[in-house]
């Protein structure tokens, strides 16, 4: 098959698109803005989870735990009046979790709720911290049982938790929280955006196809074959453009970590092939170029929605998460901030990619099986 | 004379390969076609057509909307697959090897087929590129194409800008980059102002000049008149006539009308002009003017002005040939549905 039909149908299409102003605002301002404003608006950045801490104690212990908690770079910790101010403020969910330090630190009292990831989050990171005092308070123990002066053991102990500061615990807990601000909403506008563009693009091959572009196309010497591929191929760089756009403009300007570079390319090359058998599928199905623009979208900011895209998804609670996870979004995101945690690469995100690259499969052949029968008829 | 059954005319298909003369190893029809059908459910829209276009011949495909002109050329050029039939271009089959067979045709359809965001220059290097054409060529072969339908002005104007005849032309320049060696155009001045249309009407005419094979159709009885050298008449998804147009015309049978403008004797005139060979009735129409009734009337003009020589001057004439539309309605009973 010769490339050079398959470029030429490449290279007006991307011509097309880029003359189209309206496209090309929603492809290159859009995203950067919802990036922006819908990261303002859930988190300040830091990545912090908010813990109220009710502590009334000045003891040795209580003083350790305040000092441990404040060290912690994962926890925000706010002093709060009373165990009600707690349970409100944990209740309304401005607080991710509370904890109350009574006069006798050996009984303290967590406040969380149960179906909250960021709560769950947050027990497990107040557990580290309460684990880590209750080890040096032990050690400390132990060391002047066998002998040491106080001031001695607790040297002792600060150098053997120096020692162990190097082991770096990395994957975190079982109830790692999604992070908050850009790095939660970059991923997820990358999903958004490269999705309901890919629909938008549509549009311009439903206008193909009403003014027998393809067919006439057909009569030239060129195979079928060709002209599905070219068309397909269109569609892909444009998804493919609009995530490079976002992933690139965002570490620069946002400064939000993807990690792994390979498990990122894996990640969005899957979800543009998901994105351009969608596109394929509309652009066939619909018989008037309006119909794209109206339908595409707003049929991606459903799945947006449900994927969690556009609100952070422990907002949303298990049932719309676990219907999320019927469309490519939510395992888009599900890869895309697995990477964004330290210590992770491709083989952590291989059960996402395969769901991806099953559903790019099915869409993707689909689309190109009724492409070839409604579109292009010859002989 | 009575109307012949439209079903019972006399037509002959053409005969595979007819060269004038003892010419050496003729060389195959531009396009041919034998036996073509198509059938949708229990509507035959096309049954048993065939025909050729020689070698730089203007080959007419004349009829009414939904006659299956349209039908047929999606067969010729590949886009619908025949449920009988074959078709060559240039000898090569069609089904057997479409790459090739396709890249001899040049086919225009009805439709403006062009991307309305681009330019008229990058659209025409779309089509260079389907068809292949090496990229020095290209650039040359737009700028020759673009001045041959006259918007080298505006070929860096979208398309979309452009008036309905300028797209007509362009979409016409398109199927031309290539070189074809057979032009197909369906129906290409529908929608077309006057002006863009006699544009085009002499453009084609310049291409079928310089020796390109043409299969023009239309519902347009004096395109077709002007521009082909032989029609085929097609109703209800048949061919029911073909033949030159003068072949079409003396189907129908009827006689020219003559009119004469005359200075001097003109009873006389009258009386020596009756006896002319060819003329079938001759009656004076006015103090100065006579109306005859002759077969072959445009050939007979020498003789008639010969045989008044002396008793009266010939100061102006008219002949009125029957036209395809008169043959059209005659084979048919019905007129051309615009």
């Amino acid at each position: 098959m010769s490339p050079r039909p398959v470029l030429a149908l490449v290279a007006a299409n991307l011509r097309r698109h880029a003359r189209d102003r309206v496209g090309l605002f929603f492809m290159v301002i859009m995203p950067f803005v919802s990036i922006v404003f819908v990261g303002m608006a859930i988190g300040n950045g830091t990545g912090r989870l908010p813990v109220g801490v009710v502590a009334h104690g000045s003891d040795p212990v209580t003083a350790a735990l305040l000092d441990e908690l404040g060290r912690r770079p994962d926890l925000e910790i706010t002093r709060v009046g009373s165990a009600g101010d707690l349970r409100s403020g944990v209740r309304s969910g401005e607080l991710a979790a509370g904890l109350v330090i009574p006069g006798d630190p050996a009984r303290l009292q967590l406040v969380v709720t149960r179906t909250n990831g960021s709560g769950l989050a947050a027990r497990s990171a107040i557990d580290v911290a309460v684990g880590r005092v209750a080890a040096v308070q032990e050690a400390t123990r132990a060391a002047v049982t066998a002998g040491a002066a106080p001031a001695q053991a607790a040297v002792y102990v600060r150098q053997a938790q120096e020692e162990s500061g190097r082991v770096a615990v990395t994957g975190g807990s079982a109830g790692a929280a999604d992070p908050r601000g850009f790095a939660y909403t970059a991923p997820a506008n990358l999903l958004l955006f490269t999705f309901i563009n890919s629909m938008a693009v549509a549009a311009a091959l439903v206008e193909s196809r009403r003014l027998g572009m393809l067919q006439r196309a057909l009569t030239a010497p060129v195979r079928r074959a060709s002209v599905l591929l070219g068309e397909a191929l269109s569609r892909f760089l444009v998804a493919l453009a609009q995530a490079v756009l976002i992933v690139v403009v965002s570490a620069l300007v946002f400064g939000v970590t993807w990690g792994d570079p390979l498990g990122v390319a894996a990640v969005v090359a899957l979800f543009a092939l998901v994105a351009t058998g969608a596109a394929l599928l509309v652009g066939t199905l619909l018989n008037a170029p309006d119909q794209a623009p109206a339908i595409g979208p707003p049929l991606g900011v459903v799945l947006g929605m449900l994927g969690g895209c556009l609100w952070p998804r422990e907002a949303s609670g298990e049932v719309i998460n676990a219907i999320g996870h019927l469309f490519p979004h939510a395992w888009g995101m599900d890869a895309l901030l697995t990477l964004a945690r330290p210590g992770t690469g491709l083989t952590a995100v291989l059960p996402q990619l395969a769901v991806l690259a099953g559903m790019a499969a099915l869409l993707l052949g689909a689309a190109l099986a009724l492409f070839r029968r409604r579109a292009l008829t010859t002989v | 004379m009575t109307a012949p059954d439209p079903m019972t005319v006399p037509f002959t298909p053409p005969a595979p390969s007819t060269p004038p003369g003892p010419a050496p190893a003729p060389s195959p029809p531009a396009l041919s076609c034998r036996g073509l059908g198509k059938r949708y459910g229990d509507v035959h829209a096309v049954q048993d057509v065939g025909f050729d276009v020689a070698p730089g011949e203007a080959y007419g495909l004349l009829g009414p909307n939904g006659a299956g002109k349209t039908t047929t050329i999606s067969m010729l050029v590949g886009l619908l697959r025949p449920d009988s039939g074959h078709v060559r271009v240039c000898g090569v089959d069609l089904a057997a090897d479409p790459m090739r067979a396709k890249a001899r045709i040049g086919y225009v359809p009805q439709e403006i087929a062009l991307y309305p965001e681009l330019t008229g220059r990058e659209n025409l290097r779309f089509f260079g590129r389907l068809f292949g054409l090496p990229r020095r060529e290209l650039a040359g072969r737009i700028e020759e194409v673009l001045d041959l339908v006259g918007l080298m002005g505006r070929a860096d104007s979208r398309v979309k800008t452009y008036s309905g005849g300028m797209k007509r032309r362009i979409n016409i320049g398109t199927a031309l980059l290539h070189r074809p060696d057979v032009l197909i155009l369906d129906e290409p001045t529908v929608g077309v102002d006057p002006q863009s249309r006699k544009a085009i009407l002499d453009g084609v005419e310049h291409l079928v000049g310089e020796g390109m094979s043409l299969l023009y159709t239309s519902h347009y009885m004096e395109e077709v008149e002007r521009v082909c050298d032989r029609v085929a008449i097609i109703d209800h998804g048949r061919i029911i006539a073909e033949g030159t147009r003068r072949e079409l015309i003396a189907l129908v049978g009827s006689a020219d009308k003559v009119e004469l403008s005359l200075d001097g004797d003109v009873e006389t005139a009258l009386a020596k002009l009756r006896a002319v060979e060819g003329v079938i009735e001759a009656a004076m129409t006015g103090a100065t003017s006579i109306r005859l009734l002759t077969e072959g009337g445009r050939h007979l003009l020498p003789a008639l002005i010969t045989a008044v020589d002396g008793c009266a001057t010939v100061t102006a004439t008219q002949v009125i040939e029957p036209d395809l539309e008169a043959t059209f309605l005659h084979l048919t009973g019905s007129t051309l549905r615009d």
